[in-house]
């Protein structure tokens, strides 16, 4: 993918090449395997195509890391790649059916025994864990757009310049995003005006 | 006493809301929140949610990342793609698991065939006698015309005599 390789598009601006982890793909892999697990499973809703992505995604920052110029963050990066592989993923429809049929959308509920107890009842972690799947569920009646500019801000914590780099969306545009998204979240949690 | 506003200023709007959430919010919507237990309960309960499934999530990738297999620079999927999508694996199986029915039902119907001589050699229906008696009628009568025309090489020989006979006596060894 081109287009996900070239820095010019993310705003990273030439220079010096910095290659640090990029050097490394066991470290790449180990650092940041599991962000963008996260990342792509919640874009996408399918936790098996969201490792194949991911796998794709730190061999192309991999084979590309001599494109990495080092004016941005290498998640920013790797970011970018990943919305693109998703984009890409999404635009395929010529096995819209099979996806259907197979997808297998992130369950949390699995994980629900391994949160942690510290300073918290057992009522508390099932109030928590039910807000949990609420959020999660209203991510899935996000657009695309929204849901992948959500879960950077509010659950891959990167700021709104970052996240302009990472889709290569004006900071207007990712403004109303993100608001719209916030909005829908909000309704489904019982608030909005 | 408290000033009453018209019920759209009374509580956050969604965008205001929304900057709460991104820590941009302006002062009037932290007095605000001082002032509105019902918004800042709001505001605590959306973040919480947030926060709790950022919490839930990350465990989640943390837990699903350690049984993945670690990626190498030279991994055999990037030159053959198709082989890490599971639809291509479903569709090779199902194309052998047919192959191979097909295969199987061949080779039953034709040892079965092959075991029952008697259902190739029998015939499809007994002939009825006064058919047969019909049909002899015919060949002796087409004998006769072909007899009478005999002028070949065989009759200068005098040996359309046997060949007669012969052909007399075909007509009963059928209705055997």
């Amino acid at each position: 993918m081109q287009l996900a390789l070239n820095p010019d598009i993310i705003g990273c601006v030439t220079g010096e090449p910095t290659l640090t982890e990029l050097d490394d793909i066991a470290a790449l892999d180990r650092v940041y395997r599991a962000r963008l697990l996260r990342f792509v499973a919640y874009s996408l809703g399918d936790q098996d195509v969201a490792e194949t992505i991911v796998q794709d995604c730190l061999l192309k920052a991999y084979n590309g890391r001599h494109s990495f110029r080092g004016d941005c963050g290498v998640y920013t990066w790797l970011a970018h790649i990943a919305t693109n592989l998703v984009r890409d993923h999404q635009r395929n429809r010529k096995l819209q059916f099979w996806r259907r049929v197979q997808k297998t959308a992130p369950d949390l509920s699995e994980l629900s025994g391994l949160l942690p107890t510290r300073d918290s009842s057992a009522e508390s972690q099932m109030l928590a864990h039910e807000r949990a799947q609420q959020v999660a569920s209203a991510l899935e009646s996000l657009s695309t757009n929204q849901r992948t500019i959500f879960l950077m801000r509010f659950i891959e914590e990167m700021d709104l310049q970052e996240i302009c780099e990472a889709t290569g969306m004006q900071i207007s545009t990712v403004k109303t995003h993100l608001h719209r998204a916030v909005k829908a979240v909000r309704l489904k949690l019982g608030g909005g005006a | 006493m408290d000033i009453q506003f018209p019920r759209q200023q009374h509580h956050l709007t969604d965008e205001q809301f929304t900057e709460l959430l991104l820590g941009t919010h302006s002062p009037s919507v932290r007095a605000h929140l001082a002032a509105c237990p019902q918004c800042s309960q709001e505001a605590d309960r959306v973040s919480g949610a947030i926060s709790s499934f950022q919490q839930q999530s990350h465990l989640w990738a943390e837990h699903r990342a350690l049984g993945a297999r670690p990626v190498r620079a030279n991994d055999p999927r990037q030159v053959f793609p198709w082989l890490q999508r599971p639809q291509a694996w479903t569709a090779a199986a199902l194309a052998i698991l047919l192959g191979a029915g097909i295969g199987v039902s061949w080779h039953a119907d034709h040892a079965k065939r092959l075991q029952d001589p008697v259902a190739i050699a029998a015939p499809a229906a007994p002939v009825p006698p006064s058919t047969l008696k019909a049909d002899n009628d015919l060949l002796s009568a087409i004998d006769g015309e072909l007899s009478a025309e005999d002028s070949t090489a065989a009759g200068a020989y005098g040996l359309n005599t046997a060949a007669r006979a012969v052909r007399t006596r075909s007509p009963k060894r059928m209705a055997n």
